[in-house]
């Protein structure tokens, strides 16, 4: 998994690829674990390059999302596509989390 | 009636034993497949039928005459079970008619113009009576093994044994011969025919042999060995089932390496990419809901796909007793059962002989 943050004016725009599975969940939860300690508290999740993703991953943006919650903070997904998407339907995340179809739109939306 | 009585036969090279143990009856009129994979000691079998093979134990009884006494009148045994072979193994330097005269003139003392009415005869039941002049270079694959068939049939034997008949064949020129065999078996012939046509064994046979590790490892009418075979080995080859497995000790198994012999195991295959794609993500989560037990208990697990029914299975089988990791008690939420459930067409799981042993078989993808 690649997983890189940058700053945008109103939100940390955090940029995805690869898989999001067993192996790298640990380290997602644990990055994001580390931007909100630092103070982030408004997250845009850019899915375009994720290819794979499972149970692990989800709980992974469970795990963000109750975070954020305690911190009255707030995240968006964009880009949720392909195989991605599929296992977001099959688990109910589709409801769970507010989706866009770009990251500009999901800045937006925060906004 | 008991038209030959095989009772443990064996068969050895050397050190290495090709028939273990094979018992086996055939009666009049009846039509035996024997299939199994390369190696098994099929075509062995066969050949200890009419000793083109000398067997090391056990007795061949043909029309009641034990064909191991030292004794035996070989040639008459060759008559009476004659054989078809993969190769065709007809006279180059004769003719067609000369083929198929050669034989009983020489050593059934029939005349010349009896030998080529019969012949003709039968050339003509094969189709390839036009060919009667001709010399078997001239001929197609298929047509070699028609007139294979014919010259056997010349002998008139009491039982003819193809030695996989279409296996040298173009795919375009196997069905001729498949007809001739299915003809053969309509009228009533014996017949013992070792093949990979399983659609011929299928359609022909009164009975057939799976043959694995040196004895018939399971017998039975076509139904139950192609639709309902009774043993695993059987039921591997029928649903032409390649498998890879993997063993898995500890928590720190290596999901990525294992994920890359899966890809490896599907491009084999030729398994669509959206298949590969789940098949991994449905590991994933069977391997997840392992991992409570995993410090506990030794797992392992087996890809198999049949390529008969174009199904993949997900077997898991783990070693003590465990509860049933279906019911998901130790897992943090419903998350990975869910997309288990959701990518399955069934799943189950059993506990017997202290081990246990779940099931998954993959749904397929919609076309």
């Amino acid at each position: 998994m690649d997983f890189q943050a940058r700053k945008e004016a109103n939100a940390t725009v955090i940029t995805l690829a690869g898989r999001l599975d067993a192996v790298t969940a640990p380290e997602y939860e644990r990055r994001v674990q580390e931007l909100v300690n630092g103070g982030d508290s408004r997250f845009v999740v850019d899915f375009d390059g994720l290819s794979y993703i499972s149970s692990a991953g989800l709980r992974g943006l469970l795990v963000m999302a109750k975070l954020l919650k305690t911190k009255g903070g707030q995240v968006r997904f964009a880009n949720v596509k392909g195989a991605v998407k599929e296992v977001f339907a099959i688990s109910g995340f589709n409801a769970l989390f507010g989706m866009d179809e770009s990251v500009a739109a999901a800045l937006e939306t925060l906004s | 009636m008991n038209m030959i009585k095989v009772e443990h036969l064996s068969k050895k090279y050397g050190d290495l034993t090709v028939l273990k143990d094979v018992t086996v009856e055939i009666h009049k009129g009846e039509v035996i497949s024997i299939i199994g994979p390369s190696g098994t000691g099929k075509s062995t079998l066969l050949r200890c039928l009419n000793l083109l093979e000398q067997p090391s134990g056990g007795s061949i009884q043909i029309g009641g005459v034990n064909i191991m006494d030292k004794n035996v009148d070989l040639p008459k045994i060759r008559q009476k079970a004659n054989m078809v072979f993969q190769s065709f193994n007809l006279f180059s330097h004769l003719s067609v008619m000369e083929n198929l005269t050669i034989g009983p003139m020489r050593l059934l003392g029939v005349s010349r113009a009896d030998a080529e009415r019969k012949a003709l005869e039968m050339l003509r039941l094969v189709g390839v009576a036009e060919k009667a002049g001709n010399f078997p270079d001239e001929l197609s694959g298929g047509q070699k093994q028609r007139v294979a068939i014919a010259r056997c049939l010349a002998m008139e034997p009491e039982i003819i044994l193809f030695d996989e008949p279409t296996s040298a064949l173009d795919p375009t020129m196997v069905s001729e011969v498949l007809s001739v065999i299915r003809r053969l078996a309509r009228d009533g012939m014996t017949m013992a025919i070792v093949t990979h046509e399983m659609g011929l064994a299928k359609d022909v046979s009164d009975r057939v042999l799976y043959m694995d590790e040196g004895v018939v490892y399971e017998m039975g009418p076509p139904e139950q060995i192609f639709d309902n075979p009774q043993r695993e080995k059987t039921r591997t080859f029928v649903n032409r089932i390649r498998s890879v497995s993997f063993s898995i000790a500890s928590l720190d198994y290596d999901l990525y390496a294992m994920n890359a012999e899966i890809e490896a195991f599907c491009e084999k295959q030729y398994l669509p990419r959206a298949m590969r794609q789940n098949l991994l993500l449905l590991i994933e989560e069977l391997l997840q809901i392992y991992t409570p037990y995993l410090g506990r208990t030794a797992l392992e697990v087996k890809v198999a796909y049949s390529e008969k029914s174009e199904t993949v299975e997900i077997i898991c089988e783990s070693a003590g007793e465990m509860a049933n990791p279906l019911e998901g008690e130790q897992m943090p939420d419903e998350l990975g059962l869910t997309i288990i459930k959701s990518m399955t067409d069934s799943l189950s799981y059993q506990q017997a002989d202290g081990k246990g042993k779940l099931i998954a078989v993959m749904k397929k993808l919609d076309k």
